[in-house]
């Protein structure tokens, strides 16, 4: 993938700014250059980028940036002392920042809420499992995907998660048997869109809204629109609005919280982890991973700030141990275990 | 410590941000990096920068004006560990070498800079692109070297040499414009 980095026209607002080489020409000078140091070019090549060179002022001018370049940066670094390990030493120091700087991505967008319900999956008895291999549309441990139902609305299972779907003429019919999924109707469909679970039916009144299935409860988060909740053994029912979540039993409905934005973030294969604590997150790797995940009560409190990727729960560990101070070990090809670094980890400040 | 549901009535001053926060991103700061002299620091540093720039949108509540700080604080420590972290990189560098060999401060001093700036300058590429990129230009290896090293292609080499090059020349473009701005009438 060729990064394309944004072109900045520098708009030169005094005489004495000659006018910066186009992003092309740039572009043209930085592959030059390449050629030039591969130890690929030969003559024909070199007498190439001459030609390219006395073409045009432009050119001239792009190629001083890379002179500039090569004598104020690259030239020190040629003339150090064992170039090849302070080459190896810059590249660790990139890597760290790097993983460092993905854990904070998406940080700043968010408002600060800390996220709410990321509690444990209960144990799936087996007739449920049953049910779940031969449901309409499944997920695997560490599975996300998304599907679009015969009528154009748009679901998002979360991993171990299963859903059914009934279009009949007159209703459209979820049932959600296991696991998590995020529903975002269709426009234009009058038939009312409902999702049961055991709890309760939840119908939705055009809208985007998460379901999920815990052991007695079930979660309700809405992010558009609205979702009536109509309980299954006392059929109280209640509405539950945009911005607002909710937990409710067969006979029972928890008062409305404020929804945390973040929790939709799973769809897109993201943890946003906001002042969690490393227990909260690694429950929740948990279930995108088929092995064990061993955490070390030494660690477990610990406030994690970041955005993981749920797809790559060795890279989301990896990141974790780099912004947090862990060590990450697989004592066996199906068990990680996490431990503090040392003791000075999270020594205290003086 | 303000309540977490509180809002501003009206955008808060950079006085009233400082007053309502200072001493918690401070502490923050602190926990964060294990010393109470380098929070002070960055601390201080951070509020300069809501003067110097202040946020786009403006801060609703407290807690908006603290999920800001705080990530502009997370920015502050990364980049001071990368400095850190690089002045180590070369004193381990430096204690390898043979125990007659001392280069004289200037030139240290030189080098060091040329550290700083390239391992800024190499943010945000990818690990292979700016490993490709040391390897071809500090240790002046072939293509055909540095890509049996990484396991890609020597085009792909010279791909990730140009996209490296590239960034570096457009910050020393940016640099040049800068600095012929900054002193118009000296010529």
């Amino acid at each position: 993938m060729p990064a394309t980095p944004s072109t900045e026209t520098i708009q030169p607002d005094d005489h004495q700014v000659e006018i910066s080489p186009s992003h092309t020409v740039m572009e043209q000078a930085a592959q030059w250059y390449a050629l030039l140091i591969s130890g690929d070019a030969d003559t024909t090549d070199r007498a190439r980028w001459q030609a390219w060179l006395s073409a045009s002022r432009q050119h001239r001018h792009a190629w001083s940036y890379v002179e500039s370049v090569s004598q104020r940066v690259l030239a020190p670094l040629q003339s150090a002392p064992d170039p090849a390990l302070l080459a190896a030493k810059v590249q660790n120091v990139h890597a760290r920042e790097r993983s460092r700087r993905r854990a904070l991505v998406g940080l700043a967008a968010l408002g600060g809420l800390s996220l709410l319900g990321w509690t444990g999956w209960t144990h799936t008895p087996i007739p449920e499992l049953v049910a779940e291999w031969t449901a309409d549309y499944h997920t695997g441990m560490g599975d996300i995907r998304a599907f679009k139902l015969p009528d154009g609305s748009r679901i998002w299972l979360n991993a171990a998660s299963a859903v059914n779907a009934d279009m009949p003429p007159d209703v459209r019919k979820l049932t959600l048997l296991s696991g998590e999924i995020l529903v975002s109707t269709a426009h234009g469909d009058v038939r009312p869109f409902v999702v049961e679970t055991p709890q309760g039916r939840m119908r939705a009144l055009g809208t985007r809204f998460t379901v999920r299935r815990e052991s007695g409860q079930t979660f309700l988060a809405v992010y558009d629109g609205a979702v009536e909740i109509r309980t299954a053994a006392s059929g109280a029912t209640t509405i539950i609005t945009a911005g607002q979540q909710t937990y409710f039993e067969p006979d029972r409905i928890t008062n409305a919280t404020q929804a945390d934005p973040a929790r939709e973030a799973w769809s897109r294969g993201d943890l946003i982890a906001w002042d969690l604590s490393l227990a909260d997150v690694v429950r929740e790797l948990d279930r995108y991973y088929t092995g064990h995940i061993s955490l070390a009560p030494a660690v477990a409190r610990r406030r994690v700030f970041g955005t993981f990727p749920l797809r790559d729960v060795d890279g989301a560990l990896a990141m974790l141990a780099d912004t947090a101070s862990l060590r990450i070990s697989k004592p066996l090809p199906w068990w990680i275990s996490i431990d503090d670094t040392s003791d000075e980890a999270d020594a205290q400040p003086d | 410590m303000s309540p977490a549901s509180a809002v501003y009535a009206s955008p808060p001053s950079v006085d009233t941000l400082y007053i309502d926060h200072h001493s918690w991103l401070r502490a923050w700061l602190q926990r964060r990096l294990g010393n109470a002299a380098d929070a002070a620091d960055l601390a201080h540093e951070a509020f300069l920068r809501l003067i110097i720039k202040p946020a786009s949108r403006g801060f609703h509540s407290p807690l908006e004006a603290r999920a800001y700080l705080r990530s502009m604080a997370q920015g502050m420590c990364i980049n001071l560990w990368r400095r850190r972290e690089i002045e180590q990189a070369w004193l381990d560098t430096l204690a390898a070498q043979p125990e007659d060999f001392a280069p004289s401060a200037e030139r240290q001093a030189i080098v060091l800079e040329a550290l700083h700036e390239i391992a800024t300058l190499l943010q945000g590429l990818s690990a292979k692109a700016a490993q490709a990129f040391l390897m071809s230009t500090v240790c002046g290896m072939t293509a055909l070297e540095v890509g049996n090293e990484l396991g890609v292609s020597s085009r792909m080499v010279r791909k990730y040499v140009a996209q490296a090059m590239l960034r570096c020349m457009q910050a020393q473009a940016r640099q040049t414009v800068a600095a012929l701005r900054s002193t118009p009438a000296a010529a």
